[in-house]
């Protein structure tokens, strides 16, 4: 099948293809899965380096397990959302510790700036208070409202009922807006609460 | 997904974090896809041969379809003979046995008969 028409391809169709011996598919499958892994793990992570050995390590399990993969059962995201969880959990309980000083404070000193640098800033200022909060309140804070994955969708990958997702969302949000509070005025956050 | 009521005034920060979402470096893209083919089944690849069991592993020791289809064969004619024999078995078999209609009663304890008699 041509490279050009695997966009509409389900994520579990170019699987068996690439399970199959496709190289297109598997072209397809790396382009369209790999942002998604680097950006959850970045996230999770707060770390360039390690959220790119994550991803990688991620994708290869994917590679692995595409023979074996039965259609229909789960879906290829779900799948990959929870190993890079797992991965990420993994990696921050091995450096547990040491995270907090190594999370980098938003540079605060700049002078007022374009509205670009203003998005950049409260990005980074999302991440920095994301780096503060416990590790499965910010896996189903940012899989609900940064990835756009629906609860069910997230009871699945965390292994959680729906329940504990809305309550780990809604500590999570609460927790976010205390630590971003002190920087809502900077960052053009002048009207609201 | 953004949060339709903002309760806690965060959609902007979604939104941007959203935005500035961390691009795959060349190199990784480059790693995973090396991953990719070394880990893909080759195109109309043989699949693996399966380890031989214990029951395939007497098959082959024995021979086996050729040899097994000998024996098959041999029993069904023992079978067959044993339910019509032919003229020439009866013949045999009366020449080395005698006539095949008497019976015999052999008595392998006779002493036990007045044994019980006796109580």
């Amino acid at each position: 099948m041509p490279f050009d028409a695997m966009n509409d391809v389900p994520d579990d169709a170019l699987l068996v293809l690439y399970a199959n011996g496709d190289a297109d598919a598997a072209r397809a499958l790396t382009m369209r899965l790999t942002p998604m892994v680097l950006g959850y793990a970045a996230r999770l992570l707060n770390d360039a380096a390690e959220a790119e050995d994550v991803a990688q390590e991620a994708m290869l399990r994917l590679w692995k397990i595409a023979p074996g993969w039965r259609q229909g059962e789960a879906r290829v995201t779900t799948w990959l959302y929870r190993v890079v969880s797992n991965l990420c959990t993994d990696r921050l309980r091995k450096k547990r510790g040491v995270a907090l000083e190594a999370v980098p404070e938003p540079v605060d000193d700049r002078p007022s700036a374009p509205d670009a640098m203003i998005e950049a800033e409260r990005a980074a200022a999302l991440q920095a208070a994301l780096a503060t909060l416990p590790e499965r309140q910010r896996q189903a804070v940012v899989l609900r409202h940064i990835e756009g994955a629906t609860n069910p969708e997230i009871a699945q990958i965390l292994e959680i009922s729906v329940e504990a997702v809305e309550s780990l969302t809604a500590r999570g949000k609460r927790a976010l807006a205390a630590a971003l509070a002190g920087r809502r005025a900077e960052l053009g956050y002048q009207d609201d609460g | 997904m953004t949060d339709k009521q903002d309760e806690f005034g965060l959609n902007a920060y979604f939104d941007a974090a959203r935005k500035a979402a961390k691009v795959p470096s060349g190199d990784l893209m480059a790693c995973v896809l090396a991953d990719a083919g070394a880990q893909q089944p080759k195109r109309g690849a043989p699949a693996p041969a399966a380890q031989a069991g214990l029951f395939a592993s007497l098959w082959a020791a024995i021979g086996g379809w050729p040899t097994v289809a000998g024996m098959a064969t041999a029993t069904l004619v023992g079978v067959w003979i044993g339910i019509s024999p032919p003229a020439q078995v009866e013949q045999f078999s009366a020449a080395v046995l005698g006539d095949t209609g008497d019976a015999y009663l052999v008595d392998l304890l006779p002493a036990f008969g007045d044994e019980f008699g006796e109580g």
